[in-house]
């Protein structure tokens, strides 16, 4: 009868501790972790904010960079259904843009001619398209700043990698945690290489091997940065920290000394949204918006 | 006390029972099952890794001999190879008219083909494309799938789920586990995908269940039973297995297509400047 005893008070010592927790005021967030010990990040996230990309200038054009380049309204915008039109704001931070503290990037001014010209003669050839709009990719990690629609972005971790599920062209990016090192550099790629380490509980990302047709922003809502070149020297580090239960701070620093003349960094935070639904975005069976500007610069030639 | 050891061997013989009705779980067929296979912490088969399917279904599902490929300029470079049917009874059950187009598609395979225009694969072509994907499982059991082709993927959710709000070119998955069997249930496809280079095809009434099954460490055995009553007589049944890539630094590389096929689908489109590439006339052979 002893153990079933000892069984009895502690139980009942279970009881009152269970108690004594309830009446303490909300005890501090603690990371969960996965079973094989990684922080978890797991879940459905959307990165939705109406705070600007930039910190606005009086020297922007944002009917330039949204596509509208000879004033007749023309853009490439989302329709204004697919749109996501909640009012959430950062609350620290002017701009997504945070470092250098102006929150402006560093853009050479070369690298902004390059946009000017690519917005300029986009019914020229597919290559003035960002490659969103070729629909190959928003890239890496261009593809988590916010678009206004389509915002979904799904985790999940298994042993040796963390994988997000981006809604936007429906891409998996397979991030290794375990140590490898990145790939040779016979490998020129949209999205780079990806390659994590945790530090503490926050997922580091190192991405290197980039391509130099890509754009870092893709998106009309990055602006001024949208379609400006990146050199195959681009380098992102990516930091993933899940603050609380439904929070994860994004930062990324992004450095590229042929187009931009300091590093800088986005910092943003990512919502828990598990009732969000992902739809398929199958984007290049659907593109009618290359062939019809292209031929509508065609039929322009002809007149 | 006698009441607490009578539960006791009460407990440890339904355990007993459980771990040798696991051990006498009917065997896939032709096989011996292996009880090694690497398992979750829950006890479900470990399915994490990158595999591909080594074969030529992407070609033809059907018993096919090897023959030239579609550009005299390439000899036997890309030539189409031979295979061994992975379609129960080496037969498609189509409805006549069916039949007819299947022909229609096969005879017009590089202007219709999806995989041409680098097109989203669809289930279960995507399984047997020639090229890997990772099975990403978490201990939730969330199954992600991450095709290479066309950064192609889908989550498989586990359980019971909403019907699909619409029609889509990868569908929607829902899985559930029967013994060491992974049963992927997937519906809400539409009619734009193929499941091979040989024309076969079906409508947006297609139902797809996978049963993928790890034979051993490095072995599943994937079926796929396909049912669509717009197009078929019958259901029918696909089965091959699928291999997991070994090299020691296997992983999902970029395969972004889209780009491929912009001058293919474009290119007439485009400004001249004289700088654009120059393309010889090929001579195309199909069928």
């Amino acid at each position: 009868m002893k153990a079933l005893t000892a069984l009895v008070i502690s139980m009942a010592f279970a009881a009152f501790v269970a108690a004594a927790a309830q009446q303490q005021p909300a005890k501090a967030w603690t990371q969960p972790r996965t079973p094989d010990g990684q922080p978890d990040l797991q879940g459905i996230w959307t990165n939705y904010t109406s705070t600007p990309f930039e910190v606005p200038d009086s020297g922007d054009k944002p009917d330039f960079y949204a596509g509208d380049v000879d004033g007749t309204g023309r853009g490439t915008g989302p329709s204004s259904f697919l749109t996501d039109t909640s009012d959430r704001k950062l609350t620290k931070a002017k701009s997504l843009v945070v470092d250098p503290p102006t929150g402006r990037v560093p853009i050479m001014p070369w690298a902004e001619e390059v946009r000017n010209y690519r917005l300029t003669h986009i019914q020229d050839d597919w290559v003035n398209f960002t490659p969103w709009e070729r629909c190959i990719t928003r890239g890496v990690p261009g593809g988590i700043f916010p678009a206004g629609y389509g915002s979904g972005y799904q985790i999940l971790q298994g042993p040796g990698y963390v994988a997000i599920v981006y809604e936007m062209i429906h891409e998996a990016r397979m991030i290794p945690v375990d140590g490898r090192p990145h790939l040779g550099p016979s490998f020129r790629l949209w999205n780079g290489d990806s390659r994590g380490r945790w530090d503490g509980n926050t997922l580091v990302v190192d991405i290197t091997g980039y391509n130099d047709k890509g754009t870092v922003a893709t998106n009309v809502a990055t602006q001024r940065v949208r379609a400006i070149p990146q050199s195959e020297q681009l380098h992102a580090v990516e930091r993933f920290t899940r603050v609380d239960e439904n929070t994860i701070d994004y930062e990324v620093t992004i450095e590229d000394p042929k187009v931009f003349t300091s590093p800088w960094k986005v910092a943003m935070p990512l919502h828990r949204e598990p009732d969000y639904q992902l739809f398929e975005y199958a984007c290049h069976e659907g593109n009618r918006a290359v062939p019809n500007t292209l031929s509508a610069g065609r039929a322009r030639d002809r007149k | 006390m006698n009441w607490l050891k009578g539960g006791l061997i009460a407990l440890v013989s339904i355990a007993g029972t459980l771990a040798v009705s696991q051990m006498m779980r009917p065997p896939v067929e032709g096989r011996a099952p292996d009880v090694n296979v690497p398992r979750t912490a829950g006890g479900k088969p470990d399915l994490n890794g990158i595999w591909q399917a080594v074969g030529s279904a992407n070609w033809n599902l059907l018993d096919h001999q090897a023959r030239s490929g579609p550009v005299l300029e390439l000899g036997a470079v890309l030539a189409v190879p031979a295979g061994l049917t992975v379609v129960d009874g080496n037969e498609i059950p189509y409805q006549p008219w069916a039949a007819a187009r299947q022909k229609e598609n096969y005879e017009n395979w590089l202007s219709r083909d999806p995989e041409v225009k680098c097109y989203l694969p669809g289930i279960p072509r995507a399984t047997y494309m020639p090229y890997p994907f990772q099975i990403l499982q978490t201990a939730d059991n969330d199954i992600l799938m991450a095709y290479e082709y066309a950064s192609a993927s889908r989550v498989i959710k586990m359980g019971r789920v909403q019907p699909p709000p619409v029609d889509t070119w990868m569908g929607q998955s829902a899985g559930h586990w029967e013994g060491d069997t992974l049963v992927v249930d997937t519906t809400g496809l539409n009619d734009q995908t193929w499941f091979d280079r040989a024309g076969n095809f079906h409508s947006e009434a297609l139902h797809v269940v996978e049963r993928l099954t790890p034979v051993s460490q490095d072995v599943l055995d994937y079926q796929a039973t396909i049912e669509d009553p717009k197009v078929f007589t019958r259901p029918w049944k696909m089965q091959m297995p699928l291999y997991r890539r070994q090299d020691k630094r296997a992983q999902l590389l970029e395969v972004k297509c889209v780009e491929f096929v912009e001058e293919l689908m474009y290119g007439a489109l485009r400004k001249k400047t004289g700088n654009e590439p120059k393309f010889s006339a090929a001579r195309l052979r199909w069928p």
